[in-house]
Formats: structure tokens, sequence, C-alpha cells
């Protein structure tokens, strides 16, 4: 892929950088972020992919519809309203005065192209994974209003639809981009190796944002992260481990959507036995554990964050009682149990922070409950294998340390992977199961919620196919210039619309 | 001599042939990475999808056979992370390693000769203990210990230098200094080592009983025939430099063809693995070449 | 003629003991005699260390995390402070040592071992094989280890072997290299030649006049190669590819501590202490053995003594 614009850019980057750390503050409104790790590429349909959400999502390229944290329900972006025709069609009103970065005009047109390209096939787009197999069709009505068909009822469409980027017409269709032309406030100038540079684009159709450019930076070591904020070579990172988070009055936390757990593969004994999976919840020392992710951390009763559709706010979460799991282990060995089989406690390297020490603690509690657990670490190619399936066919009796993202509102995004028998991440095979799951699916307004508030409480009292640990914390760093706080989205982006800074 | 050069050349051009196709399979051997590239919870079609828009989902043989007929093109295949040319990549990310490293192995080789020399001249002595102390300490510190620890002290708690990035000379201040703590370490005992066998060799008694001075009985003669291992171990760490600057690089945010290397590898994304390691092992059979070549113009008693 | 009465004689000494000559030059250079000291306490650390802690190095205290060091307020196990789980560091030291000092040890002697023999026959020889044995050692060299490690442990599995198999072959090349650079030197030499007329075959060349002129430098990068080999497994386990939890060792600990260096230094500090003690020790040492086994050097190790009269 021929790049010669890259090459031109590439060379006036690196001339800008060479010029030292005098440019660094350049005008008053420019903000520096250091990130974590460089985005790979920066195709507008990879944007859930956390390092490329936080440069694009709603900086260059804006979604159709944004969720609310709060309520979990789509609010419009750029639709501005939208119906339900059938149980597979909705109908879409879309927001005029709307021009891309190229030039071109944002209509029907357009969002089906976008849609088209992102449903072709002809490269892979990520964003599309929670829709899983549907297939799409886009008609445009009128100029300015689009119908969505699909091939299976979509009762959740809008939500669904807070992921499709709008991209220019002009953008090729048959392959990945990394120069995007979307509908947002900044657009595109730099991306290099070493930094990415957004400048304000003019022609936005919306309130025009305080800040004049943005520089995107990235530092592997948190505590490098942290110490550039601190001395004022970067404004703003928005993930710091939770030890470099000393300061109060810099460092804030935020509850980033992320459910730790540990998943039990309860086809295989002796985890098939129910008591062993109670005796593993309660072995624990939670509150002990909690302290490697930091004292605002909150301990998980289900796999979705408080604030989802579907979250049972008065569902508790397992209490430490070592002696019970002691008795529980005791009375099914009594029965003939054999729980000194070998149980395989596989984790993921660098998974989260603190991971590897959790895990190991995770073991030694395990064993002094009368279990047989051994820790094996695996990077990530290899702990896939068993995340996914088909799982190992000689994998014996495993826990499987994973963490879950849920931030699109409605707990349809977790409970069919991890409770149906067809979902990815399940290993239960309940037919009645199955049909409880499926019937909520389809359900909409209260009767849906209330059908996931069941299931959630059905695993945690009953079938206990996993072992919740955390709803997870992110720590970031703000520098002085700003006035800016993280909220639950800050995780999959950073819209620079709402940074603000003190005067 | 020419005739040795072509020799080696050609042997080079076969070794690295061999290399490639050693990387080739092994990667492929260490799982599926369509599970890296796709959202968790993607479902099965999506990551057949994604296989065979790739050609993952053909015989490992048959990838083999379209990536050769590629090279024959010059065509080293696209990153699967960054959708543009591997080889692009790779060659954009060497010469931010190669500067580092040219300029550590320079420094560090030319001050540990000196140290060396000067160490060995009076063996178990002052200036011999402390020098062996702080070379072996620096030697032995884990990398991004020093790394770290030097920003927190330079950048954050004196301000004198930036805590990490590209750009002027006092960018280049800390990277250096961490990278040049092993090569230097090791070099200064190594050539304290090859300098003490020389220095207790009867043309040396000679020369004394000339009365040349001690300066020029220590680097005039006796270095000059230390030399060849310190040339070699000068080599292998710079090669080693050249493949695995990466806590520097990574620490300090430069982003060079180790820390791409690393990322590469754990994220198999395989066209940039493979470009990376032929760009790396071209620069590593190339300066293995010259290394022999010196040891013929120093020491005439080595033929080829 | 008259005999010198046998009274007028000073009693003949019994020659001592090779063992008692090496103690005597090791008490005539102190530095070298500490860094013994240093390294037989290290030894025995790792032979009795884990036998004798107990489970105190591995039994979590997570009201403990990151306990600061030089307090005696939880205990005298507690002195140097504790890790992220709150195990204290003291105990974790003297267990770890057991695996670092053995791993580090197998895959050093391993890799000096066969690189320095290889290096041999590459350098001595000028047959095919020869080059074959030097593009090898081009081979692993440009093989990233890191590369190395995940096949070995993807395919192999994770354990301490495939590390020491890892770490070996890629510490290997310098000695290979070290080895046949010195070897096309002395291979020219007027005692190579006098042996080659005496009828001495290449084995015996190459093992019994080349080989012993080789080993002093070799020696010599083996001792900071330990230092490199830690390291490496530290990088290795900081990636998760080093030795599986629960079982540690120095390196381990360091790369654990990668994180707190400005907010609990001493869990990468006193790992990283006696990594850097060890390399030192190991490094005098054979400094020391390089001159006490040079005929020409021994002199200095040496008492001057005044012949009898």
């Amino acid at each position: 892929m021929k790049r010669a614009g890259i090459y031109s850019l590439v060379s006036a980057a690196l001339m800008a950088v060479a010029a030292g750390p005098a440019l660094a503050q350049g005008g008053s409104h420019d903000v520096r972020i250091v990130l974590p790790e460089q985005p790979a590429n920066l195709e507008p349909c990879g944007s859930i992919v956390t390092n490329v959400g936080q440069v694009l999502n709603q900086n260059v390229t804006e979604p159709l519809t944004v969720i609310d944290a709060k309520t979990g329900k789509p609010e419009p972006k750029l639709a501005t309203g939208w119906e339900q025709i059938d149980a597979d069609t909705w109908r879409l009103k879309l927001r005029q005065g709307v021009k891309f970065h190229d030039g071109a005009d944002f209509n029907a047109k357009a969002v089906a192209y976008s849609i088209e390209r992102m449903t072709g096939g002809k490269l892979t787009c990520n964003n599309m994974a929670k829709f899983g197999n549907a297939k799409l069709t886009v008609k445009p009505v009128d100029d300015y209003t689009v119908e969505i068909k699909s091939d299976r009822p979509q009762p959740i469409l809008p939500t669904l639809l807070s992921v499709v980027m709008v991209v220019s017409p002009n953008t090729p269709a048959d392959k990945a981009v990394n120069d995007p032309v979307g509908t947002g406030p900044f657009k595109l100038t730099t991306f290099t190796p070493q930094t990415v540079v957004l400048d304000p684009f003019d022609g936005y159709w919306g309130k025009k944002p305080v800040v004049t450019k943005a520089t995107y930076v990235w530092r592997q070591e948190s505590s490098i992260r942290a110490a550039m904020v601190e001395t004022g070579e970067a404004d703003l990172t928005p993930s710091i481990a939770i030890q470099d988070a000393s300061n109060p009055k810099t460092d804030f936390a935020y509850l980033n959507s992320e459910t730790t757990a540990i998943r039990i593969d309860l086809a295989q004994p002796p985890l098939n036995d129910v008591r062993i999976r109670k005796a593993l919840n309660l072995a624990i020392d939670w509150d002990g554990l909690g302290q490697l992710f930091g004292d605002d951390i909150q301990r998980a009763s289900q796999m979705v964050v408080p604030g989802i559709i579907g979250h049972d706010d008065k569902l508790q979460p397992w209490k430490y009682d070592a002696a019970q799991a002691k008795k529980l282990v005791a009375a099914a060995k009594a029965d003939g149990v054999k729980v000194d089989t070998e149980i395989k406690l596989i984790g993921r390297n660098g998974i989260y922070p603190n991971g590897a020490e959790a895990m190991e603690a995770m073991m030694t509690m395990w064993r002094s409950a009368g279990l047989n657990v051994k820790l094996v670490m695996l990077d990530v190619a290899d702990w896939v294998r068993y995340l996914q399936k088909p799982y190992p066919a000689e994998r014996g009796a495993t826990l499987l340390q994973m963490m879950h993202d849920n931030n699109k509102g409605d707990a349809a995004f977790t409970i069919p992977i991890f409770y149906r028998s067809s979902g990815q991440y399940s290993v239960l095979n309940d037919p009645a199961l199955d049909k409880e799951i499926d019937a909520a699916m389809a359900a909409s307004g209260q009767a849906r919620e209330d059908g996931f508030k069941k299931l959630f409480d059905k695993m945690r009292n009953e079938v206990v196919p996993d072992i919740p640990m955390f709803h997870m914390l992110g720590y970031t760093r703000v520098g002085n210039r700003l006035n800016w706080k993280p909220d639950i989205t800050t995780n999959s982006e950073i819209p620079l619309a709402n940074i603000q800074f003190k005067n | 001599m020419l005739h040795y050069l072509g020799r080696r050349a050609s042997y080079s051009v076969i070794s690295i042939l061999g290399l490639l196709t050693l990387v080739f399979f092994l990667t492929r051997l260490t799982g599926d990475p369509s599970a890296l590239y796709l959202p968790l919870d993607s479902t099965p079609e999506a990551r057949a999808a994604f296989a065979h828009l790739n050609g993952l989902d053909q015989p490992v043989y048959i990838q083999f056979w379209n990536y050769l007929s590629d090279l024959l093109r010059l065509d080293f295949g696209e990153s699967m992370r960054q959708h543009r040319s591997a080889m692009a990549v790779a060659l954009e990310a060497f010469p931010q390693t190669l500067k580092l490293a040219f300029v550590a192995m320079l420094l560090s080789t030319g001050l540990a000769i000196v140290v060396g020399s000067l160490a060995a001249a009076r063996p178990r002595g002052l200036f011999d203990r402390i020098a062996s102390v702080v070379s072996l300490a620096g030697a032995s510190a884990p990398d991004f210990w020093v790394a770290i620890v030097a920003i927190l002290v330079f950048a954050v708690g004196m301000e004198v230098l930036p805590t990490s990035g590209t750009g002027g000379w006092e960018y280049w201040v800390m990277p250096i200094f961490v990278l040049m703590l092993r090569p230097f370490g090791l070099l200064v005992q190594v050539v304290r080592g090859t300098m003490l066998s020389s220095l207790a060799s009867p043309y040396i008694k000679t020369a004394r009983a000339k009365g040349l001075s001690r300066h020029a009985v220590v680097f005039g003669h006796a270095l000059r025939n230390s030399l060849l291992p310190v040339i070699t171990v000068a080599g292998d760490l710079a090669t080693s430099l050249i493949n695995g600057a990466v806590i520097v690089e990574s620490v300090f945010g430069w982003p060079g063809i180790g820390k791409l290397m690393i990322d590469s590898i754990i994220q198999r994304d395989f066209a940039v693995v493979q470009s990376t390691i032929l760009v790396t092992a071209t620069a590593i059979f190339l300066l293995n070449i010259l290394i022999d070549l010196l040891y013929a113009v120093l020491d005439p008693r080595v033929r080829y | 003629m008259s005999a010198i009465p046998s009274a007028a004689l000073p009693p003949s000494r019994p020659r001592p003991t090779r063992a008692r000559v090496l103690f005597n030059y090791l008490k005539r250079d102190r530095l070298a005699l500490a860094a013994a000291m240093f390294l037989a306490i290290l030894v025995l650390a790792a032979l009795l260390g884990p036998w004798l802690a107990g489970d105190s190095a591995t039994r979590l205290g997570l009201r403990h995390r990151n306990f600061a060091p030089f307090s005696l307020d939880a205990g005298w196990l507690y002195v140097l402070g504790a890790d992220t789980l709150g195990r204290p560091i003291l105990p974790r030291l003297v267990v770890g040592a057991s695996n670092t000092l053995g791993i580090a040890a197998a895959a050093v002697l391993t890799s000096m071992l066969a690189g320095g023999l290889l290096g041999l026959v590459a350098g001595y020889s000028e047959s095919w094989y020869s080059h074959v044995i030097q593009r090898g050692a081009d081979i692993i060299m440009s093989f990233p280890s890191l590369l190395l490690a995940l096949i070995v442990l993807y395919t192999l599995g994770p354990s301490v072997t495939n590390l020491v198999i890892v770490l070996a072959i890629t510490r290997m090349p310098v000695y290979l290299r070290t080895a046949r650079a010195e070897v096309l030197e002395l291979r020219e030499r007027m005692f190579v030649s006098a042996a080659r007329a005496m009828g001495a075959g290449s084995v015996r060349i190459v093992l019994r006049h080349i080989a012993p002129l080789v080993v002093p430098t070799l020696i010599t990068i083996s001792a900071i190669d330990f230092a490199t080999v830690i390291l490496a497994e530290s990088a290795l386990s900081f990636l998760g590819l080093g030795i599986q939890p629960p079982e540690f060792t120095w390196g381990a600990m360091v790369a654990n501590g990668r994180g707190y260096l400005s907010t609990a230094w001493w869990i990468a500090f006193w790992p990283g202490l006696a990594i850097m003690l060890t390399t030192l020790s190991l490094n005098i040492l054979s400094s020391w053995a390089r001159t006490a086994a040079d005929p020409q050097q021994r002199w200095r190790l040496q008492q001057l003594k005044k012949a009898p009269r």
C-alpha cells in the first residue's frame, strides 16, 4: 500500500519532535495525552480496541448513537430519532447539516456506505462483533432517513448502533485505513510510530471544543506516564497502576465497566459437584484480596457492573468463610468425590494489574481449603485456547482467570456468551436454561430487565458456574492545567470535548 | 580475501534463508492469531472469516509457498496489526535502534579499553578494584531498574533531563547511559583479562627493559595483541543490543526494532516478525563478517 | 669429603597439598577471600535454605502488603520488607537462591561447554563442518530469545528444564565465537607446529594444548554471563514465560517489583543487590583463579620466602 502522504507527515512530525520540549505546551489550550500503548492502527471499525477508541471515538469519528452510562439507554448522536417498524426492522432519522472532514455530505447514502463497509467482509471489522452473526441491510428512504433490516429480531438495535462509526464515502471499502475521515470535531493530522496529532475541524456541526490541538504519545511503564504528568510533559494519562496513584489532587479512580472473575469448568470432576464450586467462592479472603486492587474496589456478585440493564442491585456477593469451605469440601470427599484431583488454575499474563499476584494468592487460599490447585500462567494466545470453544480435549479440571467488559448498557452482551449452551465462553449445557435466556433476550422493557436479574440470581445461588471477583477500577492522572474527571466510558473513549481548562 | 568474502556472503545468504524458513514454521506452532485480533466474544464464524481473509486457514506449506513467491517480488507481507507493509514497519523502526546501539557500543568499547588497560597495568591496585566493582555493579544491575531510577532522579527530582521520548541530545543521555552499562562492564573485564596475559609476555619485558614508557607499553604494544577476544565480545554485545534494547526502548519510548519484535511476537503478527528478523539477521551477519575481517587486519597470524 | 652434618640441615618440610597451596593464595588476596566466603554462604543457603525457612517464604500476608524495610514491627523476618503479597523478602532471598543459582549455573555451564567445544572445532578445522557450526551460531544469534522461549514453552510446556535449555541456547554463541577467535590465533603458534611435528593428532592438540589457553577468557565471560542469564530469566518472568509460580527466583522477584520502584523500591532492590553481589564475587574469584592458574602470574599470590642458608 503506497503511503506517499505518510512519509511527508512523518518527516514533519520528526522535525516537530526534534525541536525539543519547548514545543510541548504550545498554545495554551493544546493538550498532550500519554497512552499506555501505541494504537496499532487507526481503523474506525476497530475502535472497540481501547487505544484506538480513546483516540478516535467522538473526536475524529462519531457513532450513530451513544450509551448513557447511568441508564444504559441509547442517546442521539448522528441519528436523532428511531422507531421500530417490526421485529427485524428499525427506521432512523439522521442529523442534518453535518459534513465529513473531506467535504462530503453526511446523509442516508453515507450511512448505508459505512454500514456496508463494516459488514461487507472485505476487511476485518471488530466493532461488529457485538452483532454476532446477524446480517444487516440498509435502505435509504430519503436523504435523512434510513431503514435497517436484520435477518433476526433486534430488540436493542439502537444500543448496538453505538459502535457504528460513520466514515466518509470516499473511504476505501476493501481495506483498513490509518487515516480515517469522519464527522467529529477533530481531524487526524499525523500518525507516526511516536505520536498522533489531532487538529480542530472548522466545519463541525456541534459545539466547538475548547481544546485546540491534541497530541498523543505512548509509554509502556506506568511510573513513566505518572512522571510525565507530574513534570508537565503531559497533561493527562488515562491509565496508571494503582500504586502510582498516590496523589489525591491529581489521581482519580473510576469504575471501568470491567468485571474480573474465574470461570469454573463444571463439566470436569471434581468441579462438577456444586459443593466444591461453592467452597471455591467461600475460601477466598475477599477483603484481603481486594487490597491488591485498591481501597475503592467493588466486590462483584454478578458479571455486569451496576448501571447495566439486568444488573440486580440486591444480589449479595459471596463472603469469606474458610470454615464453611473446608466443611463443604470434606462433605464432598465423604461422598466419594475425588477432591484431590489436580485442578489447573489458568492465568493470563498481563490481563490486569496484579493479576498474577491475585492468582498466586487465590491458589494458596484454595490449597488451605483442601483442594489441589496448581497455577499455570500462560501468554494470551495460549490462554485463549481455553477461553473459547472448542476447548482442548485433554484440559482436565480447569479454573480460568478472565475479565469481562460490558459497556454497552445491556446484559444481552454478557448472559448468552457465558451461560447459554451455544455461548463462546460457556461450559453449561442446560436446555431449560437456554429457553429462559432466549425468553429474556427477546423481551423488552421491564420484562427484559427482570428476566436478566432472575438469571443472575440463579447463577449466584444455584448453579455457581463462576467466581465473580471485582468490578475493576481504572486510575487516571490529570495535570494541573486541565479540569477533567474520568467516568465509566474512559476505558473506551476520551472525548476531547469534555476537557476544560483551569484558568 | 575477496574469495573469502564471496564465500562468506553466499553462506550468509543461505543461512538467512534457513533462518527465515525456521522462523516461518516455528512461529506458526505458537497458536492461532485469529483469537488475538478479534474481540474475545467473536463468533466462530467471524474467526473463520478472519483466518480466511489473512490466508491463515490454508495448510502451512501452501502458506510458505505463497510467502516465498511473494519474497521474489519483494513483497514481505502485510502487518495484521498495522494494516501496512511489514517491511516498511521494520525499516522504520530499525534506524531508531541502530542509532542508539551504535553510539552506546562506540562509547562503551572505547571507555572499556581505556579503563580495562589501566586496571590491568596495576592489577589488584586501587584503580583496578574500584573499576572492577563499579563496572560489575553496572553490568549486573537490572536495566529497567537503572532506567526508571535514573528517570525518577534526573527528570522528576532534579528536572535536568526530560523523562522520555526522542529529540535533541538531552533525550539521548539517559537511554545511552543505561544501554552502555552491560557492555561496558563485561568489556572492562575482558580487556583486563587479556591485557593481564599480554603484559606478562616476554616481549613486554623487553619493551620495558628498552626504556619505553608505561603508556607506550600498555597502549602501543600490549593492547593490539589482546584485541581479538575483545572485538568478539564487543561484536556479540552489539548484536544483542540490536535485538534487545527492548527495555530502553519501552521505558524511554523510542520506537525501535527490539520493542517492535517483542510486540509482534506476542501478538503473533507473523509478517512483521519475519521482516524484523530478516532486517536484524542481515545486520548481524554483516557485522560478523566485518569482525572476522578485523581479525585478519589486527593479527597477521590469522589467515583464511 | 665431609658431608654437612645432618643436624645442621633444616628439617625438610613435607610438600604442602594442592588445596593448602590454593588456600594460601586465597589468603593473600583479601577481596577474593571475601568473595569466596560470600559464595560459600550462598551455596549453603541454596542447599539448606528451603529446609530452614519452611513456608515463611510462601505464606501469604495480605495485611503486610508492601511492608517497608528496616523496622522490626512485624518480626525479624520482615527486616528487609515484604513484597506485593506480604511475603517477607529475607526468607524469599534465601529460598530463591537455590532456584536462581541452580538455573543460572546449569545454563552457563551448558552453554560454556557446548559453545567452547564447538568453537574449538570451528576454529581449528577448516572443513565444511566448521562453516556449518559458525553459520549455526549466526542463526542462533539472529533468532530472538523471546521467540525461542515462546516456542519452547508453547510446544513443550513450562518447566525448569525447558527454561534452562532456552537460556543455554541463547547464550551459546558468545562462547563459540570467543573460543573460535582465540583458536584462530593460537593454531598458528610455534608450540602447535611443534606438537604436530611430534606426531600429535588434532584432537590431542586441541584438547591438551589449545583448550587450556582458551579457558580463562571463557571463564571471565561466564562470570558476568551468570548475571546476564539471571536477568534474562527475569525478563522472561516479567512476560510470564520464566519460572512458574509458586516457584520463584531472584530474577522473578526483581520482575515483580518493576512497577513499584517509586513506591516500594525494596521489592526489586534486595534481589537486585543479591544478583549484583553474586556477580561481583564470581568475577573477583574468577579473576583470582585466572591469576593462580597462570604460571606467569602466580607470583602475585605467592609469599616471598628467603631460601635457607
